[in-house]
Protein backbone atom coordinates (compact mmCIF):
# COMPACT_ATOMS: atom_id res chain seq x y z
CA UNK A 1 0.00 0.00 0.00
CA UNK A 2 2.60 2.73 0.53
CA UNK A 3 5.38 2.71 -1.80
CA UNK A 4 8.96 3.70 -0.55
CA UNK A 5 11.93 4.27 -2.25
CA UNK A 6 14.90 2.01 -1.58
CA UNK A 7 16.25 5.45 -0.14
CA UNK A 8 13.36 5.66 2.73
CA UNK A 9 13.31 2.28 3.15
CA UNK A 10 17.11 2.43 4.58
CA UNK A 11 16.37 5.43 6.06
CA UNK A 12 13.78 4.59 8.63
CA UNK A 13 15.49 0.72 9.08
CA UNK A 14 18.55 3.76 10.12
CA UNK A 15 16.63 5.00 12.00
CA UNK A 16 15.52 2.32 14.11
CA UNK A 17 18.59 0.74 14.56
CA UNK A 18 19.58 3.77 16.61
CA UNK A 19 16.66 4.64 18.16
CA UNK A 20 14.96 7.71 16.71
CA UNK A 21 12.09 7.09 14.49
CA UNK A 22 11.17 9.30 11.83
CA UNK A 23 8.58 11.05 13.46
CA UNK A 24 11.53 11.46 16.47
CA UNK A 25 10.23 9.03 18.87
CA UNK A 26 11.66 6.18 20.16
CA UNK A 27 11.42 2.31 19.76
CA UNK A 28 9.11 1.74 22.86
CA UNK A 29 7.30 5.02 22.69
CA UNK A 30 3.41 5.24 21.47
CA UNK A 31 2.17 7.89 19.93
CA UNK A 32 0.15 10.19 22.06
CA UNK A 33 -3.27 8.58 22.65
CA UNK A 34 -6.98 10.50 22.78
CA UNK A 35 -9.89 9.20 24.33
CA UNK A 36 -13.49 10.41 24.18
CA UNK A 37 -15.82 8.21 25.72
CA UNK A 38 -20.14 8.30 25.26
CA UNK A 39 -19.89 9.23 21.30
CA UNK A 40 -22.48 7.04 19.76
CA UNK A 41 -25.55 7.64 22.25
CA UNK A 42 -27.58 5.20 21.05
CA UNK A 43 -25.22 1.88 22.31
CA UNK A 44 -24.76 1.22 25.90
CA UNK A 45 -21.61 2.18 25.94
CA UNK A 46 -18.64 3.80 23.39
CA UNK A 47 -15.59 5.55 22.67
CA UNK A 48 -13.33 7.18 19.91
CA UNK A 49 -9.53 6.40 20.37
CA UNK A 50 -7.63 8.67 18.34
CA UNK A 51 -3.23 7.23 17.99
CA UNK A 52 -1.83 10.14 15.74
CA UNK A 53 -4.29 10.24 12.47
CA UNK A 54 -5.02 6.70 13.41
CA UNK A 55 -9.12 6.76 14.54
CA UNK A 56 -10.98 4.04 15.43
CA UNK A 57 -14.66 3.84 17.05
CA UNK A 58 -16.10 1.24 19.39
CA UNK A 59 -19.39 0.29 20.59
CA UNK A 60 -20.92 -1.96 23.04
CA UNK A 61 -24.52 -3.33 22.30
CA UNK A 62 -26.47 -5.20 24.90
CA UNK A 63 -29.36 -7.43 23.92
CA UNK A 64 -31.33 -10.40 25.86
CA UNK A 65 -30.60 -13.84 24.44
CA UNK A 66 -30.58 -17.12 25.67
CA UNK A 67 -27.12 -18.95 26.62
CA UNK A 68 -25.67 -21.24 24.99
CA UNK A 69 -26.64 -24.74 26.26
CA UNK A 70 -22.57 -26.11 27.04
CA UNK A 71 -22.34 -22.36 29.36
CA UNK A 72 -25.98 -22.41 30.74
CA UNK A 73 -24.89 -19.79 33.39
CA UNK A 74 -22.41 -17.46 30.66
CA UNK A 75 -23.48 -14.36 28.88
CA UNK A 76 -21.94 -14.21 24.91
CA UNK A 77 -19.80 -11.43 23.65
CA UNK A 78 -19.13 -11.02 19.86
CA UNK A 79 -16.55 -8.99 18.52
CA UNK A 80 -16.51 -7.78 14.99
CA UNK A 81 -14.65 -5.05 13.07
CA UNK A 82 -15.20 -2.69 10.34
CA UNK A 83 -12.89 -0.82 7.75
CA UNK A 84 -14.67 1.78 6.41
CA UNK A 85 -13.91 2.94 3.04
CA UNK A 86 -13.06 6.16 4.47
CA UNK A 87 -9.73 5.11 6.18
CA UNK A 88 -8.41 3.91 2.67
CA UNK A 89 -9.98 3.37 -0.74
CA UNK A 90 -8.60 -0.28 -1.08
CA UNK A 91 -11.59 -0.89 1.64
CA UNK A 92 -14.28 0.07 -0.82
CA UNK A 93 -16.92 -2.45 -1.58
CA UNK A 94 -15.73 -5.96 -0.21
CA UNK A 95 -11.90 -4.74 -0.11
CA UNK A 96 -12.01 -4.45 3.83
CA UNK A 97 -13.12 -7.45 4.67
CA UNK A 98 -9.74 -9.44 4.87
CA UNK A 99 -8.33 -7.24 7.46
CA UNK A 100 -11.42 -6.83 9.08
CA UNK A 101 -11.64 -10.52 9.95
CA UNK A 102 -7.72 -10.79 10.78
CA UNK A 103 -8.55 -7.90 13.41
CA UNK A 104 -11.70 -9.40 15.23
CA UNK A 105 -10.08 -12.70 15.34
CA UNK A 106 -7.19 -11.23 16.72
CA UNK A 107 -9.24 -9.24 18.85
CA UNK A 108 -11.25 -12.27 19.83
CA UNK A 109 -8.14 -13.98 20.30
CA UNK A 110 -6.86 -11.42 22.53
CA UNK A 111 -9.97 -10.44 24.69
CA UNK A 112 -12.56 -13.60 24.87
CA UNK A 113 -9.88 -16.48 25.51
CA UNK A 114 -10.43 -19.65 24.35
CA UNK A 115 -13.69 -21.29 23.53
CA UNK A 116 -14.28 -22.26 27.14
CA UNK A 117 -14.57 -18.41 27.94
CA UNK A 118 -11.54 -19.45 30.06
CA UNK A 119 -9.46 -16.29 31.18
CA UNK A 120 -12.08 -14.03 29.26
CA UNK A 121 -11.27 -10.16 29.79
CA UNK A 122 -14.81 -9.77 30.77
CA UNK A 123 -16.70 -11.83 33.11
CA UNK A 124 -18.84 -13.57 31.01
CA UNK A 125 -20.75 -14.92 34.48
CA UNK A 126 -22.03 -11.35 35.33
CA UNK A 127 -23.87 -11.28 32.09
CA UNK A 128 -26.43 -13.71 33.20
CA UNK A 129 -29.14 -13.19 34.52
CA UNK A 130 -31.51 -16.41 35.13
CA UNK A 131 -29.27 -19.75 34.42
CA UNK A 132 -29.83 -21.40 31.17
CA UNK A 133 -32.43 -18.97 29.98
CA UNK A 134 -31.70 -15.44 29.87
CA UNK A 135 -28.57 -13.49 29.48
CA UNK A 136 -26.88 -10.33 28.27
CA UNK A 137 -25.40 -10.87 24.64
CA UNK A 138 -22.67 -8.13 24.39
CA UNK A 139 -21.97 -7.27 20.50
CA UNK A 140 -19.02 -4.66 20.40
CA UNK A 141 -18.50 -3.39 16.88
CA UNK A 142 -15.31 -1.77 15.41
CA UNK A 143 -15.17 0.89 13.08
CA UNK A 144 -12.15 1.46 11.35
CA UNK A 145 -12.14 5.52 10.96
CA UNK A 146 -9.23 6.47 9.87
CA UNK A 147 -6.17 4.18 9.45
CA UNK A 148 -2.45 5.80 9.80
CA UNK A 149 -0.93 2.28 11.43
CA UNK A 150 -1.32 -0.25 14.74
CA UNK A 151 -4.90 -0.91 14.10
CA UNK A 152 -5.20 -3.67 16.80
CA UNK A 153 -3.84 -1.78 19.72
CA UNK A 154 -5.88 1.58 19.03
CA UNK A 155 -8.86 -1.34 18.59
CA UNK A 156 -8.18 -2.76 21.46
CA UNK A 157 -8.04 0.45 24.07
CA UNK A 158 -11.35 1.41 21.94
CA UNK A 159 -12.79 -1.70 23.52
CA UNK A 160 -11.53 -1.22 27.20
CA UNK A 161 -12.60 2.56 27.10
CA UNK A 162 -16.19 1.60 25.73
CA UNK A 163 -16.25 -1.05 28.28
CA UNK A 164 -15.85 0.91 31.24
CA UNK A 165 -18.06 3.29 29.37
CA UNK A 166 -21.10 0.73 29.65
CA UNK A 167 -24.09 1.03 31.35
CA UNK A 168 -26.04 -2.16 31.31
CA UNK A 169 -29.70 -1.50 32.69
CA UNK A 170 -30.88 -3.98 35.85
CA UNK A 171 -33.28 -6.87 35.04
CA UNK A 172 -35.45 -7.45 37.28
CA UNK A 173 -37.13 -11.45 36.88
CA UNK A 174 -40.53 -11.69 37.31
CA UNK A 175 -41.01 -14.13 40.30
CA UNK A 176 -42.81 -17.58 40.25
CA UNK A 177 -42.19 -18.83 37.03
CA UNK A 178 -42.26 -22.27 36.99
CA UNK A 179 -38.66 -23.91 36.23
CA UNK A 180 -39.61 -24.86 32.80
CA UNK A 181 -41.25 -21.95 31.16
CA UNK A 182 -39.42 -18.69 29.93
CA UNK A 183 -39.28 -16.26 32.98
CA UNK A 184 -40.79 -12.42 32.44
CA UNK A 185 -38.10 -10.00 32.17
CA UNK A 186 -38.71 -5.83 33.55
CA UNK A 187 -35.58 -4.19 32.24
CA UNK A 188 -35.21 -1.31 34.19
CA UNK A 189 -34.38 2.36 32.31
CA UNK A 190 -33.49 3.98 35.58
CA UNK A 191 -31.00 1.94 37.34
CA UNK A 192 -27.47 0.69 35.38
CA UNK A 193 -24.95 -1.68 36.43
CA UNK A 194 -21.48 -0.57 35.49
CA UNK A 195 -18.64 -3.16 34.32
CA UNK A 196 -15.81 -4.34 35.77
CA UNK A 197 -13.36 -3.43 33.27
CA UNK A 198 -10.21 -3.99 35.81
CA UNK A 199 -9.54 -7.33 33.91
CA UNK A 200 -9.88 -6.26 30.60
CA UNK A 201 -6.25 -6.38 29.11
CA UNK A 202 -4.49 -4.39 26.46
CA UNK A 203 -2.81 -4.97 23.32
CA UNK A 204 0.49 -4.55 22.33
CA UNK A 205 1.72 -4.99 18.97
CA UNK A 206 5.33 -5.55 18.79
CA UNK A 207 6.96 -4.83 15.42
CA UNK A 208 10.11 -6.27 14.53
CA UNK A 209 12.12 -4.56 11.68
CA UNK A 210 15.45 -5.42 11.13
CA UNK A 211 16.80 -6.42 14.38
CA UNK A 212 14.93 -4.17 16.34
CA UNK A 213 11.21 -4.13 17.98
CA UNK A 214 9.23 -1.26 17.79
CA UNK A 215 5.54 -0.30 18.97
CA UNK A 216 2.49 1.79 17.60
CA UNK A 217 4.51 1.50 14.03
CA UNK A 218 3.09 3.87 11.38
CA UNK A 219 2.26 2.58 7.95
CA UNK A 220 5.90 3.29 6.72
CA UNK A 221 7.25 0.93 8.77
CA UNK A 222 4.64 -1.83 8.91
CA UNK A 223 5.04 -1.85 4.87
CA UNK A 224 8.39 -3.19 5.77
CA UNK A 225 7.95 -5.00 8.76
CA UNK A 226 9.53 -8.64 9.46
CA UNK A 227 6.41 -9.99 11.25
CA UNK A 228 4.83 -8.74 14.24
CA UNK A 229 3.61 -10.20 17.78
CA UNK A 230 0.60 -8.64 19.02
CA UNK A 231 0.10 -9.83 22.81
CA UNK A 232 -2.15 -9.02 25.28
CA UNK A 233 -1.62 -8.53 28.84
CA UNK A 234 -3.64 -7.73 31.96
CA UNK A 235 -3.07 -5.81 35.32
CA UNK A 236 -1.77 -8.96 37.05
CA UNK A 237 0.87 -9.24 34.00
CA UNK A 238 -0.62 -12.46 32.89
CA UNK A 239 -0.64 -13.05 28.85
CA UNK A 240 -4.33 -13.17 27.72
CA UNK A 241 -3.57 -13.74 24.30
CA UNK A 242 -1.00 -14.01 21.27
CA UNK A 243 -0.76 -13.58 17.62
CA UNK A 244 1.93 -13.61 15.25
CA UNK A 245 1.42 -11.61 11.89
CA UNK A 246 3.70 -11.16 8.85
CA UNK A 247 4.98 -13.81 6.99
CA UNK A 248 8.73 -14.53 8.41
CA UNK A 249 10.02 -16.59 10.72
CA UNK A 250 11.12 -15.79 14.17
CA UNK A 251 13.31 -17.80 16.47
CA UNK A 252 11.30 -18.67 19.42
CA UNK A 253 13.78 -17.41 22.02
CA UNK A 254 13.31 -13.96 19.57
CA UNK A 255 9.61 -14.53 20.51
CA UNK A 256 10.01 -14.96 24.37
CA UNK A 257 11.68 -11.66 24.38
CA UNK A 258 9.33 -9.86 22.30
CA UNK A 259 6.74 -11.19 24.95
CA UNK A 260 9.27 -9.94 27.63
CA UNK A 261 9.31 -6.66 26.48
CA UNK A 262 6.48 -5.90 25.29
CA UNK A 263 5.12 -7.27 29.11
CA UNK A 264 7.29 -3.73 30.19
CA UNK A 265 5.16 -1.67 27.73
CA UNK A 266 2.19 -2.82 28.76
CA UNK A 267 2.37 -1.97 32.60
CA UNK A 268 2.93 1.67 31.01
CA UNK A 269 0.23 1.68 28.19
CA UNK A 270 -2.16 0.17 31.11
CA UNK A 271 -1.40 3.24 32.87
CA UNK A 272 -1.75 5.92 30.66
CA UNK A 273 -5.04 4.26 29.10
CA UNK A 274 -6.65 4.28 32.66
CA UNK A 275 -5.87 7.79 32.80
CA UNK A 276 -7.23 8.67 29.68
CA UNK A 277 -10.49 7.15 30.10
CA UNK A 278 -10.69 8.17 33.58
CA UNK A 279 -10.34 12.08 32.43
CA UNK A 280 -12.62 11.33 28.98
CA UNK A 281 -15.53 9.67 31.76
CA UNK A 282 -15.18 13.19 34.02
CA UNK A 283 -15.44 15.11 30.94
CA UNK A 284 -18.49 13.70 29.25
CA UNK A 285 -20.09 14.07 33.02
CA UNK A 286 -19.57 18.09 32.96
CA UNK B 1 -49.79 9.13 16.99
CA UNK B 2 -49.57 12.65 17.93
CA UNK B 3 -46.83 14.26 16.47
CA UNK B 4 -47.19 17.81 16.92
CA UNK B 5 -48.49 18.57 20.32
CA UNK B 6 -51.55 21.09 20.79
CA UNK B 7 -48.65 23.84 21.68
CA UNK B 8 -47.20 23.28 18.43
CA UNK B 9 -44.04 21.11 19.65
CA UNK B 10 -42.98 18.13 18.14
CA UNK B 11 -41.86 14.80 20.50
CA UNK B 12 -38.03 16.31 20.71
CA UNK B 13 -39.20 20.04 21.81
CA UNK B 14 -38.82 21.77 18.12
CA UNK B 15 -41.55 23.79 16.73
CA UNK B 16 -42.73 22.55 13.15
CA UNK B 17 -40.24 25.10 11.08
CA UNK B 18 -37.57 24.92 13.63
CA UNK B 19 -34.22 22.36 11.94
CA UNK B 20 -32.08 20.39 14.43
CA UNK B 21 -28.74 21.73 15.64
CA UNK B 22 -26.15 21.18 12.97
CA UNK B 23 -22.30 20.67 13.81
CA UNK B 24 -19.32 19.93 11.37
CA UNK B 25 -15.87 19.40 11.80
CA UNK B 26 -13.49 19.35 8.74
CA UNK B 27 -10.57 17.33 8.06
CA UNK B 28 -11.16 14.51 10.31
CA UNK B 29 -9.74 11.83 8.36
CA UNK B 30 -5.77 12.78 7.85
CA UNK B 31 -5.09 10.51 5.59
CA UNK B 32 -7.87 11.29 2.96
CA UNK B 33 -7.24 14.05 0.68
CA UNK B 34 -10.59 16.05 2.01
CA UNK B 35 -12.97 15.05 5.21
CA UNK B 36 -15.24 16.36 6.97
CA UNK B 37 -18.63 15.58 9.75
CA UNK B 38 -21.54 15.96 9.65
CA UNK B 39 -24.23 16.34 12.54
CA UNK B 40 -27.84 17.10 12.11
CA UNK B 41 -29.28 16.51 15.68
CA UNK B 42 -28.36 12.68 16.47
CA UNK B 43 -27.23 12.24 12.91
CA UNK B 44 -23.95 11.81 12.55
CA UNK B 45 -22.15 11.32 9.17
CA UNK B 46 -18.84 11.62 8.31
CA UNK B 47 -17.48 11.80 4.57
CA UNK B 48 -14.14 11.07 2.80
CA UNK B 49 -12.67 12.26 -0.83
CA UNK B 50 -9.56 10.58 -2.40
CA UNK B 51 -8.96 12.47 -5.67
CA UNK B 52 -8.64 13.28 -8.17
CA UNK B 53 -6.28 10.73 -9.00
CA UNK B 54 -5.71 8.05 -11.54
CA UNK B 55 -8.60 5.88 -12.76
CA UNK B 56 -7.98 2.14 -10.62
CA UNK B 57 -10.00 0.58 -13.27
CA UNK B 58 -8.85 1.43 -16.90
CA UNK B 59 -12.53 0.16 -18.20
CA UNK B 60 -13.73 2.86 -16.46
CA UNK B 61 -11.65 5.88 -17.65
CA UNK B 62 -13.30 8.70 -19.24
CA UNK B 63 -11.62 10.60 -21.86
CA UNK B 64 -13.78 13.65 -21.61
CA UNK B 65 -14.20 14.04 -18.02
CA UNK B 66 -13.37 12.95 -14.41
CA UNK B 67 -15.27 9.93 -12.89
CA UNK B 68 -17.16 10.01 -9.84
CA UNK B 69 -17.26 7.59 -7.45
CA UNK B 70 -19.35 7.35 -4.37
CA UNK B 71 -19.85 4.48 -1.54
CA UNK B 72 -22.21 4.83 1.37
CA UNK B 73 -21.88 2.31 4.25
CA UNK B 74 -24.10 2.44 7.68
CA UNK B 75 -21.72 1.39 10.84
CA UNK B 76 -23.16 -1.47 12.35
CA UNK B 77 -24.63 0.55 15.70
CA UNK B 78 -25.73 3.57 13.41
CA UNK B 79 -29.22 2.48 14.00
CA UNK B 80 -31.19 1.63 17.43
CA UNK B 81 -31.10 -1.78 17.39
CA UNK B 82 -27.96 -3.46 16.38
CA UNK B 83 -28.24 -5.27 12.69
CA UNK B 84 -25.79 -6.92 10.84
CA UNK B 85 -26.12 -6.02 6.95
CA UNK B 86 -24.29 -6.98 4.45
CA UNK B 87 -22.55 -4.65 2.34
CA UNK B 88 -23.70 -3.31 -0.92
CA UNK B 89 -27.62 -3.83 0.07
CA UNK B 90 -30.39 -2.45 -2.37
CA UNK B 91 -30.72 0.96 -0.26
CA UNK B 92 -27.25 1.63 0.41
CA UNK B 93 -26.49 1.50 -3.66
CA UNK B 94 -29.47 2.99 -4.48
CA UNK B 95 -28.56 5.75 -1.27
CA UNK B 96 -24.86 5.93 -3.10
CA UNK B 97 -26.33 6.88 -6.52
CA UNK B 98 -28.52 9.55 -5.36
CA UNK B 99 -25.22 10.87 -3.74
CA UNK B 100 -23.03 10.58 -6.79
CA UNK B 101 -25.64 11.97 -9.18
CA UNK B 102 -26.29 14.96 -7.35
CA UNK B 103 -22.06 15.61 -6.55
CA UNK B 104 -21.57 15.26 -9.87
CA UNK B 105 -23.66 17.85 -10.75
CA UNK B 106 -21.53 20.61 -8.97
CA UNK B 107 -18.35 18.96 -9.52
CA UNK B 108 -16.74 20.43 -13.04
CA UNK B 109 -15.77 17.42 -13.96
CA UNK B 110 -14.90 18.39 -17.30
CA UNK B 111 -11.67 20.02 -15.79
CA UNK B 112 -10.09 16.58 -14.62
CA UNK B 113 -9.99 14.28 -17.72
CA UNK B 114 -9.09 10.51 -17.08
CA UNK B 115 -8.79 10.90 -13.23
CA UNK B 116 -11.28 9.08 -10.87
CA UNK B 117 -12.85 11.35 -7.73
CA UNK B 118 -13.65 8.90 -4.75
CA UNK B 119 -16.84 9.79 -2.15
CA UNK B 120 -17.05 7.71 0.89
CA UNK B 121 -19.46 8.39 3.51
CA UNK B 122 -20.05 6.46 6.64
CA UNK B 123 -23.49 6.70 8.45
CA UNK B 124 -22.63 6.41 12.30
CA UNK B 125 -25.54 7.52 14.00
CA UNK B 126 -29.10 7.81 11.74
CA UNK B 127 -31.64 9.35 13.36
CA UNK B 128 -33.53 10.27 10.38
CA UNK B 129 -32.30 12.54 7.45
CA UNK B 130 -29.22 10.45 6.59
CA UNK B 131 -29.44 10.97 2.96
CA UNK B 132 -29.52 14.94 3.50
CA UNK B 133 -26.99 14.82 6.02
CA UNK B 134 -24.51 12.37 3.64
CA UNK B 135 -25.01 15.27 0.71
CA UNK B 136 -23.55 18.14 2.74
CA UNK B 137 -20.76 15.83 4.51
CA UNK B 138 -19.83 15.00 1.18
CA UNK B 139 -20.08 18.68 0.00
CA UNK B 140 -17.79 20.25 2.83
CA UNK B 141 -15.45 17.36 2.15
CA UNK B 142 -14.87 18.03 -1.48
CA UNK B 143 -14.58 21.33 -0.39
CA UNK B 144 -11.48 20.21 1.29
CA UNK B 145 -10.10 18.42 -0.94
CA UNK B 146 -9.98 21.48 -2.92
CA UNK B 147 -12.08 19.81 -5.81
CA UNK B 148 -13.11 22.61 -8.71
CA UNK B 149 -17.38 22.76 -8.08
CA UNK B 150 -19.39 25.44 -9.73
CA UNK B 151 -21.47 26.00 -6.27
CA UNK B 152 -21.69 23.52 -3.03
CA UNK B 153 -24.86 21.95 -2.58
CA UNK B 154 -27.04 21.36 0.48
CA UNK B 155 -29.95 19.12 1.09
CA UNK B 156 -32.56 18.69 3.67
CA UNK B 157 -35.67 17.45 4.44
CA UNK B 158 -39.02 18.23 5.13
CA UNK B 159 -42.34 16.00 5.55
CA UNK B 160 -46.04 16.33 6.36
CA UNK B 161 -47.97 14.98 9.50
CA UNK B 162 -50.84 15.71 11.16
CA UNK B 163 -52.04 18.19 8.73
CA UNK B 164 -48.61 20.46 9.71
CA UNK B 165 -45.45 20.49 7.63
CA UNK B 166 -42.75 19.51 9.57
CA UNK B 167 -38.62 20.73 8.79
CA UNK B 168 -35.53 17.82 9.17
CA UNK B 169 -37.65 15.20 10.37
CA UNK B 170 -35.82 12.95 12.80
CA UNK B 171 -36.51 8.73 12.75
CA UNK B 172 -39.67 8.55 14.59
CA UNK B 173 -41.36 11.22 12.45
CA UNK B 174 -39.95 9.50 9.06
CA UNK B 175 -40.81 6.09 10.08
CA UNK B 176 -44.35 7.25 11.18
CA UNK B 177 -45.29 6.51 7.37
CA UNK B 178 -45.96 10.38 6.73
CA UNK B 179 -44.51 11.79 3.46
CA UNK B 180 -41.08 12.52 3.37
CA UNK B 181 -39.44 15.32 0.50
CA UNK B 182 -35.86 15.43 0.37
CA UNK B 183 -34.71 18.17 -1.54
CA UNK B 184 -31.33 19.09 -2.41
CA UNK B 185 -30.14 22.54 -3.99
CA UNK B 186 -27.39 24.50 -5.80
CA UNK B 187 -27.66 27.82 -2.75
CA UNK B 188 -26.14 30.42 -5.64
CA UNK B 189 -28.73 29.90 -8.38
CA UNK B 190 -31.10 28.03 -6.16
CA UNK B 191 -31.87 24.98 -8.50
CA UNK B 192 -32.61 21.89 -7.89
CA UNK B 193 -30.48 18.89 -7.82
CA UNK B 194 -32.21 16.36 -6.22
CA UNK B 195 -35.81 16.00 -5.28
CA UNK B 196 -37.31 12.58 -3.78
CA UNK B 197 -40.51 12.01 -2.02
CA UNK B 198 -42.24 8.44 -0.60
CA UNK B 199 -45.68 8.40 0.04
CA UNK B 200 -49.02 10.64 -1.09
CA UNK B 201 -49.11 14.44 -0.37
CA UNK B 202 -51.91 16.76 -2.00
CA UNK B 203 -50.06 19.00 -5.17
CA UNK B 204 -51.04 22.26 -2.93
CA UNK B 205 -49.53 21.42 -0.23
CA UNK B 206 -46.37 19.63 -2.31
CA UNK B 207 -45.51 23.09 -2.94
CA UNK B 208 -45.52 24.31 0.37
CA UNK B 209 -43.45 21.50 2.24
CA UNK B 210 -40.87 21.64 -1.09
CA UNK B 211 -40.64 24.87 -0.15
CA UNK B 212 -40.12 24.51 3.81
CA UNK B 213 -37.27 21.95 2.55
CA UNK B 214 -35.99 24.51 0.56
CA UNK B 215 -35.71 26.97 2.95
CA UNK B 216 -34.20 24.06 5.07
CA UNK B 217 -31.59 23.63 2.11
CA UNK B 218 -30.52 27.61 2.43
CA UNK B 219 -30.00 27.63 6.44
CA UNK B 220 -27.78 24.08 5.81
CA UNK B 221 -25.95 26.15 3.02
CA UNK B 222 -25.49 29.56 5.31
CA UNK B 223 -23.80 27.13 7.75
CA UNK B 224 -21.80 25.24 5.19
CA UNK B 225 -20.65 28.53 4.05
CA UNK B 226 -19.97 29.68 7.84
CA UNK B 227 -18.03 26.31 8.30
CA UNK B 228 -15.77 27.07 5.22
CA UNK B 229 -15.22 30.49 5.68
CA UNK B 230 -13.98 29.52 9.23
CA UNK B 231 -11.18 26.91 8.01
CA UNK B 232 -10.19 29.54 5.44
CA UNK B 233 -9.46 31.72 7.97
CA UNK B 234 -7.22 29.04 10.02
CA UNK B 235 -5.75 28.03 6.72
CA UNK B 236 -4.69 31.38 6.14
CA UNK B 237 -3.62 32.31 9.49
CA UNK B 238 -1.49 28.67 9.13
CA UNK B 239 0.38 30.31 6.79
CA UNK B 240 1.30 33.09 8.15
CA UNK B 241 0.58 35.98 5.86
Amino acid sequence: MVGLSIGEKHFIEGGIAQNLRTDGRKRLVYRPIQIETGVIPQANGSARVRMGGTEVIASVKAELGRPSSLQPDKGKVFINVDCSPTAAPIFEGRGGEELSSELSGALQICLLGGKSGAGAGIDLSSLSIVGGKICWDLYIDGLVVSADGNLLDALGAAIKAALSNTAIPKVNVAAGASSDEQPEVDISDEEFLQFDTSAVPVIITLTKVGREYIVDATPEEESHMDSAISISVNRQRNLCGLTKRGSAGLDPSVILDMVSVGKHVSEELMNKLDSEIAAAEAREEE
Amino acid sequence: MEFVSPEGLRLDGRRPMEMRQLRAEIGIVSKADGSASFEMGNTKVIAAVYGPREVQNRSQQLNDQALVRCEYTMANFSTGDRRRKPKGDRRSTEISLVIRQTMEACIMTHLMPRSQIDIFVQVLQADGGTRSACINAATLALADAGIPMSDIVTSCSAGYLNSTPLLDLNYVEDSAGGPDVTVGILPRSTKVTLLQMDSKLPMDIFENVMQLATEGCKAVANYVHEVLLEKTKQLDKHRGV
